[in-house]
């Protein structure tokens, strides 16, 4: 086979390679997201602050799914963790764009198809032991916490489950 | 003189891979020894003991849990005599007691730590307290309970829960 004819196809798949490795999406484009329920959130949030958000784990600035709450990180410099002064409505709004935020477009299919296939989400499979985490496996299958977040992906958390997490050791 | 060379090579290489520059830093910056106290069980209380005791070669004696516990929120008297309970994750419990600088350490050997980890109880007389939130990994209690307190840290262990924290 003569050189012209190796090259010709390798500068031509060249050029094709270069081409969509430098496209991008348009300027204006926007990703419109499906968000999962903020209603029923504080009961989530309750049960991930316990479970989650101690200061050496979570509830450290420095972590990308970073958790205020009551027992641990606090969102207002006058707070001090564990002085009786509840989780407030700010810390649960911090910590629902945390964790929404870690990888929203899988959230978004997450939530749009209703809670299917939650492993596609880091922030379930870690705590699952599906993945290596540091903290270990923290939810069982079918366990309270597991009913909880995965309710809460599917539209609304079952309350009752999220409450009897909290009695999890 | 192979031997002897690939010794030396292991050893290099031990102190080269040993080295945590992050780790080194926050040793650094940590207060020494108060004068005319040495190293020993007495020494240091309220630093994040397992920062040194963590089993490195040259390093102290590995503990896997360890702290200090004080009178009161307001000041750094030590707490003798107090003693700690811990329940692991998997239902196992263990006991140390504060010493006169209100240290407790358990080493390595002794224990070792199923995370969560919850204080289940610290008794001092006839008064018992306990942590509301659980340990979640790290074995020094001042690796969270930093003074002064603020957002990220309830101040120092205290047993008095009567005041206000510093």
């Amino acid at each position: 086979m003569s050189r012209a004819r190796l090259v010709v196809p390798f500068a031509v798949s060249c050029a094709i390679l270069i081409a969509v490795a430098c496209s991008s999406p348009p300027p204006d484009a926007r990703f419109v997201e499906t968000t999962p329920d903020t209603t029923t959130f504080p009961a989530v949030a309750a049960m991930l602050i316990q479970s989650c958000g101690t200061l050496d784990c979570h509830g450290t600035v420095g972590r990308n799914l970073r958790l205020y709450g009551d027992t641990g990180l606090r969102a207002s410099a006058l707070d001090v963790p564990s002085v009786l002064i509840p989780t407030t409505p700010d810390e649960i709004a911090q910590d629902y764009d945390s964790v929404v935020g870690l990888e929203p477009e899988i959230m978004s299919q997450v939530v749009a198809s209703h809670g299917a296939n939650p492993q596609s989400l880091t922030f379930y499979r870690k705590p699952r032991g599906l993945e290596s985490h540091k903290g270990g496996t923290v939810i069982n299958a079918g366990d309270a916490r597991d009913v909880c977040i995965t309710t809460w992906l599917g539209g609304h958390a079952d309350a009752t489950a999220c409450k009897d997490a909290l009695a999890l050791p | 003189m192979k031997r002897a060379t690939l010794t030396a090579s292991l050893v290099v290489g031990l102190l080269v891979g040993s080295c945590d520059p992050v780790k080194d830093n926050a040793i650094d910056a940590l207060p020494g020894n108060a004068p005319g106290v040495r190293n020993g069980p007495l020494h240091r209380p309220g630093q994040p003991c397992l920062l040194c005791h963590d089993g490195a070669l040259g390093d102290p004696q590995a503990f896997s849990m360890a702290g200090t516990v004080f009178q009161d929120a307001n000041s750094l008297t030590p707490l003798d005599g107090a003693i700690i309970t811990l329940l692991s994750a998997d239902g196992s419990t263990v006991t140390a007691t504060t010493n006169a600088a209100g240290n407790f350490y358990l080493s390595a050997d002794q224990y070792t730590p199923h995370y969560p980890v919850h204080v289940k109880s610290i008794v001092s007389g006839t008064t018992s307290i306990f942590m509301q939130s659980h340990i979640g990994g790290n074995g020094s209690c001042a690796g969270c309970h930093v003074d002064p307190a603020g957002p990220d840290s309830p101040g120092h262990v205290y047993f008095d829960i009567v005041g206000t924290p510093p």
